[in-house]
């Protein structure tokens, strides 16, 4: 059905936008599954246990998430950003262990009665989530990001907090994630631990690389294209791990500088006739 | 204590060990309002890491900083930067994907300090603009404004790399072999546009190896070795003093 | 009995470990980690199901484990990390070779399918068990115990004594210095992918024979546990991982015993975040800054 088509590719457009919120800072997400759980666990109580009306308790969620997500970053990205990836895949695998172990929660069974979600609520959220990021890549702030991600070092020398800029691009991942893990749930009405395992959160990874990660426009289209695709191509839903594994390959190898060192969308077309543009090695 | 009343930054005391190498041993000196530091000797002799510490790089074993009269010897990179102490890099560390305006808008302060309500500025804001291209016309590279850093000439990145540390208007610079791999004629500009950026600032210090471009351009000059200070004053009498020549004695002295 | 459990605790242990010495392996050579290095572990398990399937008496599947699995991790390195080897690449070579990984699960999924395969052994070699000190051992664990020690002993005095090792270490501070001596830098990535690979391979078959069966969820539960040990024990350090995976072996098989188990998991993900806190390095590891290397 159509409403089925809106909030799936509506959940995962602004999971990819999680990931690519976070990947603006320079690091990469693998925990974003798991924040995804975390929203819909604590919004999914919040309403069948507490009668939260549902956007109330999709932020209340987000904000859990959030906070989780800087706690944990924190001591990670005090040191190397390639901490912080094991960070992230130790939240996921915690989170999805946590709640299996909860019986309040069901434990393995996981739970249900979650219920609210319409097509318009996924369709708010992608507005806002968008309206946010074309604001951001119209103010400094996107400069600012962006000297971050290329280098953190001189960025630190401009006076720039490099660790405060990636842990709260961290915890606004960590938000949008738990936010669209809410929608989700309540729209499948009952979730359980095994949806939220580690290969989620590299598939919403990949959502947000295959797209191209040059602005905000590639996820949406990844996570578009990934989400839909199995449902064309029929047959192509059993191999998904592979097929999507080895187009993430070919991009990445045929790229010079990987998916992830990408463009800055501004001026660049301003480059005046004549010079090199020198790509950077 | 400073020990003199014009003293922007007060070192006493500075020592760092890397796995039990002793980098820097006892340093102490201060720099003084409106003058241009040399802080030159051999290779190895610690200079690079004196700034790297001072910077907020690496932590200080011992000893203190006293910038303005403000303890800030623990401080890291970014506190120090918004406090007013900027640098460059040895090997040019700009934004190389992004455009020479674009570098410069970077640093301006007040995007900088409070990052997140720069979200809801509109970013190339004529002001922010006209500031930056003031700053690039003071050296020379406005016309070359919408060209990616990266595809600067090298004197041209210095230059830029130093416009870029004074966008935040710093009271110190330190500017780490800046001549590094520069000709004679680029170490002439270079020479050039420093003494013009002087008055941008409080005061410089400038590590490098060039003798006669050090001779030429500080007020005074204070000679490393292994670590220590051996050496303090003006060029003229530094340069003279017989430790001083022996330091160097045996080094390959021409740029790297 | 607790003092059997401590023993299946060090067994477990030293197969974390072996898994542990690979990543450390390739993280300190390359400053890269490798996520597709669970899965050959995974694969461990399969090749040799296969290989006795196929008539293979035990020690000729035990080599030709190691042998594919080492030959696997060649075209891990090539496809996911050949291209990719500046100091920046870190992103890219860790989801190159999460895609590896992804891959190799699926396509061993379509092979083996998704249930567990068993392990059939020729007689009673999964379950004979000796008698010491009173304390009843299965020798299967204790071969397996031996063995593994004996491979990261043998690994830990090549790398320290040999001239291979030399040029090992020689890249692991510096790819760029390494090269301007004239060492092959692609060369020793490649052996030491291969090792690594191996190791982890042999690992998987050592779960396998210990446990019965290969099952191909086992990279993402033990293999990035693994991880965790790595960077708790200290990341590139070979007796950090050797110690941290011993340590954690024995602290899951006391949880086990104590009915703590289901927490195993997140016990060792929140002491890789505590440590991290507090000691970044790990337990045992140097931090090499970024801008120090290369």
């Amino acid at each position: 059905m159509i409403q089925d088509y809106i909030v799936f590719v509506g959940v995962n457009i602004v999971l990819a936008w999680s990931v690519y919120v976070i990947l603006l800072a320079g690091s990469l997400s693998f925990a974003n599954g798991g924040f995804m759980a975390i929203g819909a666990y604590v919004s999914g109580v919040l309403t069948v246990k507490f009668g939260f009306p549902l956007v109330i308790a999709a932020l209340i969620s987000g904000i859990a998430a959030g906070l989780i997500g800087v706690l944990a970053g924190f001591p990670a990205l005090r040191t190397r950003g390639i901490y912080l990836m094991l960070v992230t895949v130790g939240i996921a695998v915690s989170v999805k262990a946590v709640i299996e172990s909860i019986d309040y929660v069901g434990g393995i069974q996981g739970f249900g009665g979650m219920v609210g979600t319409t097509p318009w609520h996924v369709v708010g959220l992608v507005g806002l989530v968008g309206g946010g990021l074309a604001l951001l890549s119209r103010s400094p702030l996107q400069r600012i990001l962006d000297a971050v991600r290329e280098d953190e070092l001189s960025a630190a020398s401009l006076g720039i907090n490099p660790i405060y800029v990636k842990l709260t691009c961290f915890g606004v991942g960590a938000f949008l994630a738990a936010v669209a893990g809410s929608f989700y749930a309540h729209y499948l009405i009952h979730v359980s631990p095994d949806q939220f395992g580690i290969v989620l959160s590299v598939f919403i990874v990949l959502y947000a690389v295959l797209g191209g990660t040059n602005n905000m426009w590639g996820p949406p289209i990844g996570a578009a294209i990934m989400t839909l695709t199995p449902e064309f191509v029929r047959g192509l839903e059993a191999w998904r791990p592979t097929a999507f594994g080895v187009v993430i390959l070919c991009l990445l190898l045929i790229r010079p500088d990987g998916l992830l060192a990408f463009r800055i969308a501004t001026t660049r077309t301003k480059v005046v006739a004549g010079s090199k543009p020198k790509q950077s090695t | 204590m400073d020990v003199y009343p014009q003293s922007i930054l007060s070192v006493d005391g500075l020592s760092k060990s890397f796995r039990g190498l002793t980098a820097l041993d006892q340093i102490s000196l201060d720099v003084r309002r409106g003058e241009i530091l040399g802080l030159m000797g051999p290779n190895g002799a610690g200079k690079s890491v004196f700034i790297n510490v001072i910077t907020g790089l690496y932590p200080a074993d011992y000893g203190t900083v006293r910038f303005l009269g403000r303890d800030v010897t623990r401080l890291p990179s970014y506190a120090l930067a918004r406090l007013g102490i900027a640098r460059t890099y040895q090997n040019i560390r700009l934004l190389r994907r992004m455009t020479v305006l674009e570098n410069v808008l970077v640093a301006i302060k007040d995007h900088v300090n409070r990052p997140l309500r720069s979200l809801f500025i509109i970013r190339n804001r004529s002001r922010f603009v006209r500031a930056a291209t003031t700053l690039l016309e003071q050296f020379h590279l406005a016309d070359k404004r919408d060209w990616l850093a990266g595809s600067l000439a090298y004197g041209e990145a210095r230059r830029l790399e130093i416009a870029r540390a004074l966008a935040g208007k710093p009271s110190l610079l330190f500017l780490d072999e800046p001549a590094a791999g520069m000709n004679e004629r680029e170490t002439e500009e270079l020479g050039d546009t420093i003494r013009a950026s002087r008055k941008l600032l409080e005061a410089m210090v400038i590590v490098e190896h060039d003798v006669a471009m050090m001779r030429g351009l500080a007020d005074r000059l204070v000679v490393m070795d292994a670590g220590h200070k051996i050496a303090e004053g003006k060029p003229g009498e530094v340069l003279a003093e017989p430790n001083v020549i022996e330091a160097y004695l045996g080094t390959d002295e021409a740029d790297e | 009995m607790l003092a059997e459990q401590i023993i299946n605790g060090v067994v477990l242990g030293s197969m974390y470990a072996l898994i542990a010495q690979g990543y450390t392996l390739v993280f300190g050579v390359l400053d890269k980690l490798n996520f597709a290095h669970g899965e050959i572990f995974m694969l461990g398990g399969f090749i040799c199901v296969a290989s006795i399937a196929l008539g293979a008496s035990l020690p000729i599947a035990i080599l030709v484990t190691a042998i594919i699995a080492g030959l696997l991790g060649l075209v891990v390195e090539f496809i996911g990390f050949r291209k990719f080897q500046s100091p920046d690449a870190h992103l890219t070579a860790a989801l190159s070779s999460f895609a590896i990984g992804l891959v190799i699960i699926d396509l061993s999924q379509k092979i083996w399918g998704a249930e567990s395969v068993a392990v059939t052994l020729p007689g009673t070699l999964q379950t004979a068990a000796v008698s010491i000190g009173g304390l009843r051992i299965v020798v299967l664990r204790l071969a397996i115990l031996v063995i593994s020690l004996l491979l990261m002993l043998a690994l830990y005095v090549v790398v320290t004594r040999s001239s291979l090792g030399r040029r090992i270490r020689a890249v692991a501070e510096s790819p760029t210095k390494a090269a301007l001596f004239g060492i092959n830098v692609t060369r020793i990535n490649q052996q030491v992918f291969f090792v690594a690979s191996m190791m982890a391979g042999l690992a998987g078959l050592a779960l396998a024979l210990r446990t019965g069966y290969a099952s191909s969820d086992v990279g993402f539960t033990f293999g990035l546990k693994a991880l965790a040990i790595m960077a708790i024990g200290g990341m590139g350090d070979l007796r950090g991982a050797l110690i941290g995976g011993l340590l954690i072996g024995v602290l899951e098989a006391l949880a086990f015993h104590w009915g703590l188990g289901q927490l195993a998991d997140v016990f060792v993900w929140l002491l890789m975040i505590v440590i991290l806190l507090m000691r970044p390095s790990g337990l045992f590891g140097t931090l090499i800054s970024k801008e120090v290397r290369a």
